[in-house]
């Protein structure tokens, strides 16, 4: 059982504890072969039919490594012996119950339906963020344009002062006035990973690599969205054509798999809105640019870099890495048909309009 | 000290929150931590439906009169992978369910516990270590 929110204080603490107690290496300078603190064996990747070096399989990319090195954590890598403490107290916790009546206590048990970490395949990884460039392994701060542009939405956003007791949500004006307030991946829009790039959303953080002449198709078990990858060098659409996803165009270099998504419409990365708020792409713009790297080590694993590029937001590009491992079993997905069974849509805003008559009762009354 | 070391702690442990984990939706917009409820009753019914599956079940009172629950919990796609259909749990099983009722009074609750009557978890036979066959693997 996870202790969602509370869970992880305690896990974020439990690492800081770990990574204030051992020395920091100087000099372990980020390399693709060098996952996990240790170089990786040479591996020669088999070949699909045609003869592309074989990605194909149920993967994983779930990982308890945060986007951002946690501030205080000054190293690149945790030793093995801290991540297996780390990894037991993740599972101990996700395992155990949260505390009754409080917020984060309204869920279902996670691991009463298989979604705790712990329980399925998921990609060790001793970095101590997934992001390692800059070195610091933090997001590189906003350009003045971006911090501008994004306040001016977050206030365009803000509602008046709700009521004592009564939530934002709750009176009129809030984000469940209508469905269009509503985050887009609660909508079953639009989720994290199923646009590039692909990042743990927590649960579910799995893909299907399907590789077939001149294409490599990557179907996210969110959204069983499939993300049609074609490898013939031909050129990007005019901006003019857009898409949530944007569009992607592969080529391998040698036993690497680059990709570049461009074209996107701005959307899933716009702030306060986007599934990934206040995460890897929150407050980029349309013009962002992402190049994956997919690269095949082992039988069980790929290692996975991307690198990020929105002048408009950063003053610099900034790359993470977050290996795939091979899921166990192989599949299948059930078709993750969020949209037909979205019954929480209709519940957030019939609750709203009944929270909304309470919180208006209650000003009138204030105001007697 | 221990004061600045716990506060500093906190502080950086705090960062991890924002780890997703997973929650499709603010389940706090849907229901009410205030409202903590104890259901005893008989499935009659499970949409095995993404985002969020939900039960069916069939609540008697004092007086014997029923009176029909949806629970929510949660994705059906682990569950599967696992092995787990509606046949593990049929309509017709008995279950203990403990819930948050849902804010504007409906019969609706998210199902933050569910077990047999037996005390067993559902599905897993409880979070426990070993429950599953692939826990601690990696």
């Amino acid at each position: 059982m996870i202790h969602r929110g509370l869970g992880w204080v305690g896990l974020g603490a439990l690492l800081t504890v770990l990574a204030l107690a051992t020395v920091p290496v100087a000099g372990q300078a980020p390399a693709p072969a060098k996952v996990n603190g240790t170089a990786a064996k040479a591996y020669t990747p088999p070949k699909t039919a045609d003869g592309q070096p074989d990605l194909s399989g149920y993967w994983t990319n779930s990982t308890y490594i945060p986007l951002q090195r946690p501030k205080g954590v000054t190293k690149e890598f945790y030793t093995p012996e801290e991540m297996d403490k780390m990894e037991a107290a993740a599972k101990a916790r996700e395992d155990e119950q949260t505390v009754p009546g409080t917020q984060s206590d309204v869920h279902y048990d996670d691991g009463q339906f298989g979604l705790a970490r712990s329980q399925s395949t998921y990609a060790r990884n001793l970095r101590t963020s997934l992001i390692v460039d800059p070195p610091d392994g933090r997001l590189p701060p906003q350009t003045e344009e971006a911090v501008r542009r994004n306040d001016a939405i977050t206030k365009a956003r803000t509602v008046g002062t709700p009521p004592p007791g009564f939530t934002a949500n709750d009176i009129r004006g809030g984000n469940l006035d209508s469905v269009h307030g509503i985050k887009i991946d609660t909508r079953c829009l639009m989720m994290a990973a199923v646009p590039p790039p692909l990042v743990s959303p927590g649960y579910l953080a799995n893909y299907q690599i399907i590789q077939s002449p001149g294409y490599v198709t990557i179907l996210v078990e969110r959204l069983h969205d499939a993300r049609l990858i074609p490898l013939d060098s031909r050129p990007f659409p005019p901006s003019s054509v857009r898409s949530w996803v944007g569009v992607s165009r592969g080529h391998w270099e040698g036993n690497t798999l680059v990709v570049e998504t461009r074209n996107s419409n701005g959307r899933v990365q716009a702030a306060a809105q986007g599934p990934m708020t206040g995460q890897t792409f929150s407050g980029a713009t349309e013009d962002m640019k992402i190049t994956e790297r997919f690269t095949r080590v082992s039988a069980d694993r790929i290692d996975y870099r991307f690198t990020v590029e929105d002048p408009k937001t950063w003053a610099r590009p900034w790359t993470a890495e977050v290996p795939f491992e091979r899921m166990d079993p192989q599949g299948p997905f059930f078709e993750h048909a969020c949209y037909e069974g979205n019954y929480s849509i209709a519940n957030m805003l019939t609750n709203a309009r009944v929270l909304e008559k309470r919180a208006a009762e209650a000003v009138k009354k204030g105001s007697n | 000290m221990r004061t600045k070391l716990a506060a500093m702690v906190l502080g950086v442990g705090m960062l991890w929150v924002g780890v997703p984990l997973g929650a499709h939706h603010a389940f706090s917009a849907e229901f009410d931590v205030n409202k903590p409820l104890k259901l005893k009753g008989t499935l009659v019914k499970w949409e095995m439906i993404n985002p969020h599956s939900w039960f069916h079940v069939d609540v008697k009172d004092a007086d014997g009169k029923v009176t029909t629950w949806m629970i929510e919990g949660g994705s059906p796609n682990q569950l599967i992978r696992m092995g787990v259909t509606k046949n593990s749990v049929p309509v017709g099983t008995e279950l203990l369910i403990d819930a948050y009722m849902a804010k504007d009074g409906t019969n609706k609750a998210v199902g933050r516990d569910f077990t047999f009557n037996d005390g067993r978890r559902l599905f897993l036979g409880g979070s426990a270590p070993g429950a599953t066959p692939d826990a601690d693997k990696k």
